[in-house]
C-alpha cells in the first residue's frame, strides 16, 4: 500500500514537472510567432509564412516614425528611471534608516503608483500637465513615468537596507565621517545591486507604459509602445512584427548583458 | 555619537530632507491628480453626485463594469490554476534548473505588453495558427472569432499575468519549513495529504497576495482589451473614450474614482485577511502553550 502510494506520487510529480516544463517553453511560442511572421514577404499576416524575406526590416529601418519613437522611449525611460531612483533611494533611507515620523504613510504612497490603474492617474495628470504648460512635451511623460517607476527602486532599496544592520553606518559616523561620506563609502556600496535593479525595473516599466503616454504625449513625443499600439489599431502588418522583433532582440541582449557582465567582472 | 556643532534640530531637518525628492514628485504628479479627479467627478451638470448616479444606474456602464469584473476574476482564476503548479515545481527545483525555470518565466515578461498582445492577435486571428489547426483537424467547421468573443482577451491577459502570480507563490512556498511536510510524513500522511494538509494551507497567504495583484492589475488593464477585447469593453477603455473622444471629464473622473475605490477595497481586504490569519496563528500558538 505504502509503496504503491509512493510510486503513484513520484509518477505524478514527474508528470507535473514535465507539464510545467512544457508550459514554460510554450510561453515562448507567442513571442517566437511574432519573430516568425516578421520574415515573410506578403503584405498581410499569413501563417505559416510561405517564404523568407527581410523587406519588412528594410521598411522598418527606413521609417522615421519608428526612429523618433524609439529615441523618445529611450530618453523618457532613462530620465524617468533616474528621477525615480533618486527619489526611491532617498525615501528608502528615510524610512528604513532615519526613523522619520510619517514613514508608514510615505511608504504606502511610494508603493501606491505601482498598483493604481494608470488610466486613473492619466485622467488626473492631463489637466495638470496642461496647466503647467507641459502637455505634449517629453517632460510630461518623464514626470508621469517617474511616478510610476518610483515603487521599484523604493522596494528594492528598502529590501537591501533591511538586510544589514545600521551599525556600520553608525560606526562610520562615530569615526568622524559626515552623512554624505557615510552614504558614499558605506551605504551605497552595500545597496548598489538593489539600486541598479530598481533602476532597471523603473526603466522597463517606462518602456512598457502606454496609457500615460497616450494622454500626455503629442505626435512628436510619442513613445514606441504608443506607436505600435496606434498602428495595431489601424492595421496589422508584418512591419509591426519586424519592429517588435527588433525590440525583442535588443531587450534580450540587454538582459543577457545584465546577467553576464557581473560574472565577467568577478572572473577578473 | 559625534554630531557637528549645529545640533540635533538640523539632524532632524536633514532627515526630513530625504523625503524631499519623493514629496516634490508625488505631490504635484500623484496626489494632485487624484485631487483633480475627485473635484472633477462632482462637477457634472446633473448636480454633485449626478455622475455617480449615472455610473450606478446607466445599463451600458453597468455592463462594462460587470464585464471588467468578470474578465478580472476569470484571469485571476486561470492565472492561479496555471501559476500555482509552476511555482510549486520551481520551488522544488535546485541549482541550475531553478535558475533556468525562473529565467523562462521572466523571459516573456521582458517583452512589452503591446508586443505580447500583438502575438495573441496573430495566434488567435481568424486565419491564425490556432484556428487553422482546429479547422484543419476537423475539430471545428469554421474559425472561432476569439478576438470578438472575449475568450482571446482572457487568454492573452492570463498569459501576461501568470508571472505576477508565480513570483509571490514561489516566494511563499520557498519560505515553508521543509521539516513540516516531513513531520506530516512521519505521522503517516501520504504525499497528497502532506500537500493538502500542510503545504497548501501554508501557501494560502502568498496565494492571496498573488491573486490580489493579478485581480487589481486586470481591473485596470487597457492595452490588451483595446486590442483583443472586440465589442466587450472594459472600464479603462470606457474612461479613456469618455475623456478623449467625448470630452466628458466629469463622468470619466467619476469612473476613475470608482476604479480607485475598488482598488483600495481589494487591498484593504488583503490586509484584513493578513491581520486575521496572523491573529488566528498567535491565538493557536497561545492555546498550544
Amino acid at each position: 500500500m505504502k509503496t504503491l502510494e509512493k510510486t503513484l506520487w513520484s509518477t505524478w510529480s514527474r508528470f507535473l514537472t514535465c507539464l510545467v516544463g512544457a508550459v514554460l517553453i510554450g510561453f515562448l511560442v507567442p513571442i517566437l510567432t511574432v519573430v516568425l511572421v516578421s520574415f515573410q514577404s506578403k503584405s498581410y499576416l499569413s501563417f505559416p509564412p510561405s517564404d523568407f524575406s527581410i523587406r519588412w526590416y528594410e521598411q522598418f529601418l527606413g521609417n522615421t516614425d519608428y526612429q523618433s519613437a524609439i529615441w523618445n522611449s529611450l530618453a523618457i525611460g532613462a530620465a524617468s528611471a533616474t528621477l525615480a531612483t533618486i527619489a526611491g533611494v532617498c525615501t528608502a533611507l528615510a524610512v528604513i534608516r532615519a526613523a522619520v515620523p510619517g514613514a508608514a504613510v510615505v511608504s504606502v504612497l511610494s508603493v501606491a503608483p505601482a498598483v493604481l490603474p494608470q488610466i486613473v492617474l492619466a485622467i488626473g495628470l492631463f489637466p495638470i500637465s496642461v496647466w503647467l504648460g507641459l502637455q505634449g512635451t517629453l517632460g510630461a511623460v518623464i514626470l508621469a513615468h517617474a511616478v510610476v517607476g518610483l515603487p521599484f527602486p523604493f522596494i528594492t532599496v528598502c529590501g537591501a537596507l533591511s538586510s544589514y544592520s545600521s551599525r556600520m553606518e553608525i560606526a562610520s559616523m562615530s569615526l568622524g565621517a559626515n552623512a554624505f561620506q557615510t552614504f558614499r563609502l558605506i551605504t551605497f556600496p552595500m545597496i548598489r545591486a538593489a539600486v541598479v535593479a530598481g533602476f532597471i525595473f523603473a526603466f522597463a516599466a517606462s518602456l512598457d507604459e502606454l496609457v500615460l503616454a497616450l494622454f500626455l504625449s503629442s505626435p512628436t513625443t510619442r513613445t514606441l509602445p504608443l506607436l505600435l499600439w496606434e498602428q495595431l489599431n489601424f492595421q496589422v502588418t508584418p512591419e509591426i512584427a519586424a519592429a517588435a522583433s527588433v525590440v525583442l532582440a535588443v531587450t534580450s541582449l540587454l538582459i543577457v548583458a545584465a546577467i553576464l557582465l557581473p560574472r565577467l567582472g568577478k572572473d577578473k | 555619537m559625534l554630531v557637528e556643532g549645529n545640533g540635533i534640530l538640523s539632524m532632524k531637518l536633514r532627515k526630513f530632507l530625504l523625503f524631499a525628492p519623493t514629496a516634490l514628485l508625488l505631490t504635484p504628479f500623484f496626489l494632485a491628480p487624484l485631487f483633480v479627479i475627485g473635484a472633477e467627478s462632482f462637477s457634472g451638470k446633473q448636480g454633485a453626485f449626478g455622475e455617480y448616479v449615472k455610473v450606478v444606474t446607466d445599463p451600458g456602464i453597468r455592463t462594462v463594469l460587470y464585464n471588467t469584473f468578470y474578465v478580472a476574476l476569470m484571469v485571476t482564476f486561470f492565472s492561479l490554476l496555471i501559476g500555482y503548479p509552476i511555482a510549486y515545481v520551481l520551488a522544488r527545483l535546485k541549482g541550475r534548473w531553478a535558475t533556468i525555470g525562473i529565467f523562462l518565466i521572466f523571459l516573456p515578461f521582458w517583452a512589452s505588453t503591446v508586443i505580447r498582445s500583438f502575438a495573441w492577435m496573430i495566434l488567435l486571428g481568424r486565419n491564425g495558427p490556432v484556428n487553422s489547426a482546429m479547422v484543419g483537424s476537423g475539430l471545428i467547421d469554421e474559425p472561432i472569432r476569439f478576438i470578438d468573443n472575449g475568450v482571446g482577451l482572457m487568454i492573452a491577459m492570463t498569459y501576461i499575468m501568470v508571472p505576477f502570480m508565480v513570483v509571490p507563490i514561489l516566494n511563499g512556498l520557498r519560505a515553508i519549513d521543509v521539516n513540516l511536510p516531513r513531520a506530516a510524513a512521519v505521522l503517516g500522511a501520504n504525499p497528497w495529504r502532506q500537500f493538502l494538509a500542510v503545504t497548501l494551507p501554508l501557501s494560502m497567504p502568498s496565494i492571496a497576495v498573488g491573486a490580489t495583484i493579478v485581480f487589481v492589475t486586470s481591473l485596470g488593464f487597457f492595452v490588451t482589451p483595446s486590442l483583443l477585447g472586440g465589442n466587450r469593453t472594459v472600464v479603462s477603455i470606457l474612461i479613456s473614450e469618455q475623456a478623449n473622444r467625448l470630452l466628458n471629464w466629469p463622468l470619466a473622473s467619476a469612473l476613475a474614482i470608482v476604479v480607485l475605490l475598488l482598488t483600495i477595497v481589494v487591498f484593504a481586504l488583503l490586509r484584513l485577511s493578513q491581520v486575521m490569519s496572523r491573529r488566528r496563528g498567535s491565538a493557536r500558538a497561545g492555546a498550544l502553550a
